[in-house]
């Protein structure tokens, strides 16, 4: 099914689109929502892509990037809570 | 046949879900705002790919141990995810991240804020 | 530190084994050897954070019945609200009207609050941002894109929806 290859390809497009957001974003919150988002749609064009070729191995790989990209986020989520309250 | 047009539907919503979230993340004014919508990156955008792959693994694959990883991979995302991103949202806040515009009812700086 | 509780650790043996179980999909002897010891040693060590009061709650027909059904209700509750704001970002990101409201919450197992709280925030348009206590009563700050009702109390009805019902129902 050559479908399957088109959306993954498509997921990882959008991955790429959001690397805009975590090149610019003005501060820590906006380029870690962007990573976090960056990591959930990869993780599922190496779903679709796991399906097309047939080969397990990939869906592994896509069970690690979630995980991984989950705790990196509440990493950083509680470092940015030990500020001060300052404003903008 | 019909089978594969199902699974196409499936992905497709996906997929339109998860351009809606990434048109947000790049385009909505403020920080609290682009989490919003990347929540629904997090949400049906998995939900609708989970489902279509699982359908074709099961059902044309043929294979119950790829489905039901796929299917464990959807509600490891999420179940886990919300924590995240509850997390983030209240580091940013006690950060000082604050939306340009004054936001119309802030309650949580009116109770902590000295 | 809360001590470890035998019940606990042998629920959170079941759930760890169904997990390797699952992933690895084999019924090789050698396979279920090696599950079965790294579960009991997981288990042994993160039972008494990860389970604080009965550890058998859902093995009661009443209560998986509302479980499931939760899971459905809260599928209608993230459909809805995910098209709502996939037509928001469609249409040029400015119909946004942001705010912090604080609503009040009326649930008495903290569990049941942590699982209110994580739905809340799954549903696109709203993320909990605290949990606050005052005076026996508990209060979220939810922050939603899209201020509709500046009454506290009215706010909370049409954030929590029908959650707030059926996560009673389960946690009674």
């Amino acid at each position: 099914m050559i479908e399957l290859l088109i959306f993954a390809v498509g997921y990882a497009f959008l991955a790429i689109l959001n690397f805009y957001r975590l090149a610019k974003g003005p501060t820590a919150a906006d380029r870690m929502v962007a990573g976090d988002s960056m990591d959930i749609l990869v993780t599922c064009g190496l779903m679709l892509y796991a399906l097309f070729s047939g080969r397990g191995i990939y869906l592994d790989i896509a069970i690690i990037s979630a995980m991984l990209g989950i705790i990196d986020t509440m990493l950083v989520g509680r470092y940015l809570d030990r500020g001060r309250w300052l404003d903008r | 046949m019909i089978l594969r047009i199902i699974i196409d539907v499936f992905i497709a919503a996906g997929f339109i879900f998860a351009l809606a979230g990434t048109k947000g993340v790049i385009q909505m004014p403020d920080t609290y705002c682009r989490m919003q919508a990347s929540t629904c990156i997090t949400t049906l955008g998995v939900l609708g790919v989970v489902i279509g792959a699982a359908l074709y693994a099961f059902c044309i694959m043929g294979s119950p141990a790829t489905g039901i990883k796929v299917v464990v991979i959807g509600l490891l995302v999420i179940t886990i995810n919300p924590v995240g991103a509850h997390a983030i949202a209240k580091g940013a806040y006690r950060h000082g991240i604050r939306p340009e515009k004054e936001m119309e009812i802030d309650d949580f700086r009116r109770d902590f804020d000295e | 530190m809360p001590k470890t509780k035998f019940p606990a650790v042998v629920s959170t043996f079941i759930l760890c084994f169904a997990f390797w179980l699952l992933l690895t999909w084999s019924l090789d002897t050698q396979e279920l050897i090696a599950g079965a010891i790294v579960s009991l040693v997981a288990a042994l060590f993160c039972a008494r954070f990860f389970i604080h009061d009965k550890a058998f709650w859902f093995f009661r027909p009443a209560r998986l019945g509302a479980l499931i059904a939760y899971v459905f209700v809260f599928l209608g509750e993230l459909i809805k609200a995910n098209v709502d704001v996939a037509r928001r970002c469609f249409s040029g990101c400015t119909d946004v009207n942001p705010g912090i409201v604080k609503v009040p919450v009326d649930l008495k197992h903290d569990y049941a609050e942590a699982m209110l709280a994580n739905s809340i925030t799954l549903t696109p348009g709203t993320i909990t941002l605290d949990i606050a206590e005052q005076e026996g009563k508990t209060y979220y700050y939810i922050h939603w894109i899209d201020v509709a009702e500046l009454d506290r109390d009215k706010a909370g009805e049409i954030i929590k929806g029908r959650m707030e019902k059926w996560i009673r129902r389960i946690w009674q």
